[in-house]
């Protein structure tokens, strides 16, 4: 086991390198110039452009921090390797720039936003887990019911809802029209007149929502096409009852897929939710890594998606290892069943 | 001060709501609201409102920046109004400019210089103002090596000191000070200009010019955060970047102390979501999204004059100082030519934009200088209405018509996507199909369509301009004037005569000999027609029954020191 998570961790090198010098790239392939368009409609004084882009470390400058003119006038910009390479010094030194568009360090917005967006995935997930295994698990079971049938129609609903407007009609009906649950916001400021946990009901019920269905449907489909199987038919004439047919033989080998969803849902939750954020004005990361690819805050962007690669690296393998629980066969590394 | 009205990116997320949804899930929307906003009047004021008691709850969009040092957009301006008090302000009622923070204030003859006298008055945290605080908040934003600018990089607005006596020499580093301004005792700041400007005490009463006591640069980094003022609020806490500012009434103010004992300004991201939590009863002012505002005027009552709040009348849709106008490339066929200016601004139907996009609340523009501006006259521009048979005629002579009315002219018309401006500008579109003359969309993204617009490599776009200070001057020099060209002046536009009159009238210190002059520059241009204004921009504000008394001026500045609840 120790040998396959370096393995995992090793892997993570060439993938970050190879994304981040991606979008570095891409940078300067996307038309529209980050650092005019931090006026809006108006233009900048070139001066203070200039200036601009010397803070930023985008033209070079020579020993007394003065930028460098060519032949024409023009300030001279730093290559793109020199750029990229002392991004990743910077990034070591646990220093990720700082935003066009808000000016504040790119590290400060997201150890602010970071937290909510990780607590409200968190709950979400948790819903997720909880709701959407035990509705595949009990339409499974019960199949062809009436808590079967109203499982798929549940669902299938769910998953055809949009989430943001999911969203809005939970806030019309409990925060506008019933009063009894926060509309938005993740509460805790001065004017919060609920207690902070009501706050993240409706975000990460509406969070949870589509993948809550997928998950029950997928949930559904694997613990019958298992209870199909040969070793479960030799378990029940053993004489083993239902229950613990279900729970000991059934559900560990029906739940390695829908564990690898949610897993994958997991990481992108921690990527942050734009819809869900927005819509519920939750202050994560989501809103603010598109509000940063709208207005070219490449810092922002750039920031947003390093932690984005680790955090889903990270949940990756932690997935991988929750196989090894789930079965024996990987965690023994014994061959995997051909049939 | 930046497009950001405009450019708002979740205003888009609306528009694919309504194009996705089916009928009848609308329809429940509505009924849902509709609910509640007869819920509302009960509700409001009621237990459900959070922070009771004499706290006013606003609305504002995620602010660039609450520190005068940058402050630009309306929503971080609409903080800085309540923590800072300026030297003059513009009394829209009486339609003069009147000292603030300023006792009094004179210019010379020829405008180069002004002088002003200040009042008594402390910073929150006791500290005196005085001119040198005005000296000292100035120098901070042109000085490229100022403390604050160290951390969070040079200031965008530095172009308001622009006419200021050594502003080019701090800017560019050859000078530790800014030298045109002079403090010859603590009351008095004397400001001189390299260029007449008898406008200049306008300019002064931009939010970004406020004063700053020391600690903005000896605590630069947490003042930006948590800016101390010496207006009649004071922070109370730090700016919560996507959550809350907090503001409290501060009692030693030199003015009339507020009523309110503070303000909860709610950062709200998306327009809509914060019309449910005005809907809930969590907010008390708020703006009002379009779909809503027919429903928000029977429900709330419009304002007689439309800028101030009372019992029964808690909608605002006074007119604002900006206009939304298309932008035409003056240095390129077809648009070089002012006949065809005319023609296209002559097909297109204002009113009918305003009413079916706006709900009425904006209003047709009949000229770039909207109502509100010192001088305002109404049908300056000529070509600016509705005119299709006129434009037909014009249009007749440049590029006939054949057989099926069309006239072999395609047009490009680029424009960014985010915003809601699709609507506005497939409108256009079809007014221009009327007439003969097929039109194209290059929608691209705002950065890539801002670049085109720069270098003048398009042929019509659009554009809103939000005024600055309520002048005329601040319409015609930064989009017509010569100076401009490369900044501002998009549409390439250039005539001496134009300068002429303008340069003129920023030398004259007499009001109406001045905006005589303008009057006269912006009838050359009017004829001319370089752009072609399309509307003029409204409150669409509406405040909680709540609220006994509120007056939001035409710059949005919202007057909460005298604000009352009920």
């Amino acid at each position: 086991m120790g040998k396959y998570i370096l393995k995992r961790v090793l892997q993570f090198i060439p993938v970050f390198f190879g994304v981040t010098l991606i979008l570095f790239l891409l940078q300067n392939v996307v038309p529209g110039d980050p650092i005019k368009m931090i006026a809006g409609d108006k233009v900048l004084d070139p001066a203070v452009e200039l200036q601009m882009r010397v803070s930023y470390d985008l033209v070079q400058v020579d020993e007394n921090g003065d930028p460098i003119l060519d032949e024409n006038g023009d300030p001279v910009p730093v290559p793109l390797p020199e750029r990229y390479v002392n991004y990743i010094v910077d990034l070591f030194h646990g220093d990720l720039g700082r935003s066009y568009q808000r000016k504040l360090p790119v590290t400060d917005i997201f150890a602010d936003k970071f937290p909510y967006t990780a607590r409200l995935a968190v709950c979400a997930i948790i819903l997720e887990a909880i709701m959407g295994i035990g509705a595949g698990i009990i339409s499974a079971i019960k199949r062809y019911s009436f808590w079967d049938i109203l499982v798929t129609l549940v669902t299938s609903i769910m998953v055809s809802l949009p989430a943001f407007w999911l969203g809005m009609l939970l806030q019309l009906f409990f925060g506008v029209y019933l009063h009894v649950l926060p509309l938005s916001g993740a509460g805790g400021g001065v004017a919060s007149a609920y207690p902070e946990w009501m706050y993240y009901i409706l975000p990460a019920f509406t969070l949870a929502s589509v993948s809550m269905a997928y998950s029950a449907r997928i949930m559904r489909s694997q613990l019958l096409d298992v209870m199909n199987q040969d070793y479960i038919r030799t378990a029940r004439a053993k004489g083993l009852s239902n229950r613990s047919v279900i729970v000991h033989h059934a559900l560990k080998n029906a739940l390695i897929p829908v564990v690898t969803y949610i897993g994958v849902d997991f990481g992108s939750m921690l990527s942050g939710a734009i819809l869900t954020e927005t819509v519920f004005n939750w202050p994560g990361i989501g809103y603010e890594i598109y509000r940063a690819i709208t207005q070219r805050d490449w810092p922002i962007v750039m920031g947003g998606v390093t932690i984005i690669i680790v955090v889903v690296m990270v949940i990756n393998l932690l997935v991988d290892i929750s196989y090894g629980f789930l079965d024996p066969r990987i965690r023994f590394g014994a061959p995997k069943d051909k049939s | 001060m930046a497009d950001s009205k405009i450019n708002q990116p979740v205003v888009g997320r609306r528009a694919f709501v309504g194009g996705t949804l089916a009928a009848s899930s609308l329809a429940f929307l509505a009924a849902c609201s509709n609910n509640n906003a007869s819920n509302a009047g009960s509700s409001t004021g009621g237990d459900s409102a959070p922070a009771a008691g004499n706290t006013l709850n606003y609305y504002i969009n995620n602010p660039v920046c609450i520190d005068p040092y940058n402050a630009q957009e309306d929503q971080g301006i609409q903080v800085v109004f309540q923590l800072f008090d300026t030297l003059t302000e513009y009394d829209f009622e009486k339609g003069e400019i009147v000292g603030l923070a300023a006792e009094s204030f004179e210019s010379n003859d020829d405008a180069t210089q002004f002088t002003f006298h200040l009042k008594e008055a402390t910073f929150h945290n006791g500290e005196a103002v005085t001119s040198q605080s005005f000296k000292r908040a100035w120098e901070r934003i042109v000085n490229p090596s100022s403390a604050v600018a160290s951390i969070y990089g040079p200031s965008e607005i530095s172009y308001h000191l622009s006419v200021v006596k050594g502003y080019q020499e701090l800017l560019d580093g050859s000078a530790t000070e800014l030298t045109g301004v002079t403090c010859p005792d603590d009351q008095t700041l004397v400001v001189d200009l390299n260029n007449p400007y008898a406008d200049f005490a306008y300019v002064v009463s931009h939010p970004a010019l406020s004063p700053v006591p020391e600690a903005a640069d000896t605590d630069a980094e947490n003042y930006y955060l948590a800016p101390i003022g010496n207006g009649p609020f004071k922070m109370d806490g730090k700016w919560e970047d996507g959550q809350e500012i907090n503001v409290v009434r501060y009692d030693d103010y030199y003015g009339t102390t507020a009523k309110l004992d503070g303000v909860h300004f709610s950062i709200q991201r998306d327009q809509e979501t914060a019309y449910r939590e005005f809907q809930a009863g969590n907010l008390d002012v708020c703006d009002v999204p379009v779909a809503q505002i027919d429903a928000a005027k029977s429900d709330r009552g419009v304002s007689e004059d439309g800028y101030t709040m009372s019992d029964g009348q808690h909608m605002l849709l006074g007119s604002e100082p900006s206009t939304y106008y298309l932008t035409c490339n003056n240095t390129a066929e077809p648009f070089n030519n002012a006949d065809f200016r005319r023609a296209i601004s002559m097909a297109i139907n204002r009113e009918a934009i305003c009413d079916s996009i706006f709900s009425g609340t904006r209003t047709p523009a009949d000229g770039i200088v909207p109502p509100g501006i010192d001088g305002y006259q109404e049908g300056m521009w000529p070509y600016c209405k509705y005119d299709q048979a006129a434009a037909i005629e014009l249009l007749d002579q440049l590029y006939p018509a054949d057989g099926d009315g069309k006239r072999g002219i395609t047009l490009q018309l680029s424009y960014n996507l985010d915003g809601g401006h699709q609507a506005i500008m497939e409108s256009v579109i079809s007014d221009l199909e009327a007439v003969g003359i097929t039109c194209t969309s290059d929608t691209q993204e705002w950065a890539a369509i801002l670049t085109e617009y720069q270098d003048l490599n398009y042929q019509f776009g659009r554009l809103g301009w939000i005024a600055d200070y309520p002048i005329y001057d601040n319409f015609l020099y930064p989009l017509f004037h010569s100076d401009s060209l490369g900044g501002d002046n998009r549409s390439g536009y250039s005539n001496p005569e134009v300068d002429e009159l303008i340069n003129q009238a920023r030398a004259t210190v007499d009001t109406d000999q001045r905006i005589d002059l303008m009057h006269q520059a912006d009838a050359i241009i009017g004829e001319d027609n370089p752009v072609i204004p399309l509307n003029f921009y409204t409150h669409q504000i509406a405040g909680s029954d709540r609220i006994a008394h509120l007056y939001i001026d035409p710059l949005k500045k919202a007057d909460l020191s005298e604000a009352e609840l009920a």
